[in-house]
């Protein structure tokens, strides 16, 4: 139990540093992550809402609420890839469970992303979005998304540390996953042969899901839960095999 | 009791406690009973000659018709058959020259890193002081990294809450706990790091280094912090290049050259047996063996 306690505490104090170190220059750094998003959303809107005609209504909106939980995920994981290789030394002079780092890094993002939900509501608010007692079910969604994000981090830290170029990838990858979402666009235009393989997408579920739940004022479907918490326990068994299999090697790597 | 031990396969199995949830809990009688037991050690590390850690060049690699290139490598011994035994309340001084295996040791003892074979038994809480401010930030403030570092090292949080002013104290920098770390001198962060490591509570302490830090004054705070956590009944093992220190300190001292033992016994006998192969030139990094 003795060992528990220091990990927990451990958890807490790394991501807390992480935690300020990305918002260190306080208040401008916390200011910029909410200008991406709504900078984002304006560009959005003004290429795929009024120059390509949609035609989704409230589409600001629609595309912001996308726009969170894709920044989430994207954030979350692409500060994971340098969990293990920005800090040799807690692996090469602490005992210490390595994975704990990437879990901090995350439980930082989880933060991080939080607070920008809470700071952005307002506007969200203005743009139309309706707060039901549905909205009790956005901790739901955000932990299930940090399970998918814990998963595909694991992976991620360890595959970065035995390749260094790794990020490269992940960075096209997140590209291409940005498309792959229903993020611009609404899923209805994927051709009916591929929607089965197009729903099986956990991020398309989780955007679906904060849809429901802010625009449209249902509660999201039980195929949705299903999806998405069966793909973050099987990247989680994948990430948890991946990491584990290159853990022994980190400290030779670094 | 806690224990741990590795075995030939390099599959670790241990059964340790990290914390000081226990401190002073087992009660060892004489001075004769081990803390420290080191059977046969031998660590082999391989340095490829090319290293391939990116996917492109391994892709290349992996396409390219030239295979046999891709297993060209070194292989080195870091520690060759290492044997010793730390008792009960008893110092041991690690000596040797630049590259002869004692940060490799250390590290095995301290269950970081894994031996390609022999085994290591340790009993009672350990506590590795391998580096001194690990997960240092120049942009936090004195006092947030005096938590990172603390909790690292295996103090909790709780602990620190209540202990975080006597370290600053004792590091003489009460006065700049809210400075960004990145305004103290490099000198006054080691000594901030040390006084935070010193903390830690546990049976048996393993040093790398550690006390080759700030001015004369505060060097004379270290040594007697380490007499009183003697005293206290604690087990330590230093690795230094200061052999005075050893020789005041430590009852028994091992003398690494190339990975294997060239001395082992009291301190005194260690020590010369070191001073006359440096007097006679005959010292040699660490054999390479290639494969």
């Amino acid at each position: 139990m003795g060992d528990l306690q220091h990990y927990y505490d451990i958890v807490v104090t790394l991501s807390k540093k992480d935690f300020k170190l990305r918002y260190r220059n306080s208040v401008l750094g916390f200011l910029w992550s909410l200008l991406n998003p709504l900078a984002y959303m304006v560009i959005l809107t003004a290429v795929f809402g009024y120059l390509l005609r949609s035609g989704i209504s409230n589409f600001a909106s629609w595309v912001l609420l996308a726009l969170l939980v894709w920044r989430f995920f994207s954030v979350g994981t692409s500060q994971s890839l340098y969990a293990i290789v920005g800090n040799p030394s807690f692996i090469t002079k602490v005992r210490l469970p390595s994975f704990l780092i990437v879990l901090s890094a995350n439980v930082a993002s989880l933060l991080g992303a939080a607070l920008e939900f809470v700071a952005l509501f307002p506007v969200l608010i203005i743009l139309g979005v309706r707060v039901t007692f549905l909205a009790v079910l956005l901790p739901v969604i955000i932990i299930m998304e940090f399970a998918l994000i814990f998963g595909v981090s694991l992976s991620l830290a360890a595959l970065n540390t035995r390749y260094r170029d790794f990020n490269q990838i992940w960075e096209i990858t997140l590209q291409l996953g940005f498309f792959l979402s229903p993020i611009v666009y609404d899923a209805s235009l994927i051709p009916v042969r591929y929607r089965f393989l197009y729903f099986l997408n956990p991020m398309t579920r989780l955007i679906d899901a904060i849809r429901d739940i802010f625009l449209f004022g249902i509660p999201p479907f039980a195929t949705d839960y299903a999806i998405i918490i069966g793909a973050s326990g099987l990247l989680l068994l994948v990430g948890g095999g991946i990491f584990h299999l290159l853990e022994r090697r980190f400290a030779e790597e670094l | 009791m806690a224990e741990y031990s590795i075995y030939l396969n390099g599959v670790l199995r241990r059964n340790c406690r990290l914390g000081s949830s226990n401190r002073g809990g087992h009660s060892v009688g004489g001075g004769t009973i081990s803390v420290i037991e080191v059977n046969d050690l031998w660590k082999r590390f391989t340095i490829p000659h090319e290293r391939k850690n990116t996917v492109l060049h391994s892709l290349a690699v992996f396409l390219s018709l030239r295979g046999e290139r891709r297993f060209s490598f070194e292989e080195f011994w870091a520690l060759r058959e290492v044997s010793f035994v730390v008792h009960h309340r008893e110092s041991l001084g690690i000596i040797g020259p630049n590259g002869s295996g004692k940060t490799t040791l250390l590290g095995i003892v301290a269950g970081i890193l894994m031996p390609d074979k022999g085994e290591v038994k340790t009993h009672g809480t350990l506590a590795p002081l391998l580096g001194l401010g690990i997960g240092f930030h120049p942009e936090l403030t004195v006092k947030e990294n005096t938590e990172v570092y603390g909790v690292l090292m295996g103090i909790s949080r709780k602990e620190m809450k209540i202990r975080t002013e006597s370290i600053l104290e004792f590091a003489g920098l009460t006065k700049f706990q809210d400075t960004k770390l990145m305004h103290l001198s490099s000198g006054m962060q080691v000594r901030l790091a040390f006084s935070i490591a010193i903390e830690r509570n546990a049976d048996i302490f393993l040093v790398d280094e550690a006390l080759a830090v700030g001015d004369m004054e505060f060097q004379r705070k270290c040594l007697d912090r380490f007499q009183q956590l003697k005293q206290d009944g604690k087990s330590i093992v230093f690795v230094s290049h200061s052999l005075e220190m050893i020789k005041g300190f430590c009852e028994k001292t091992l003398y690494l050259l190339g990975g294997g033992i060239r001395a082992y016994g009291p301190s005194n006998e260690s020590i010369n047996k070191y001073l006359e192969d440096i007097k006679e030139g005959t010292l040699i990094p660490s054999q390479i063996v290639p494969t």
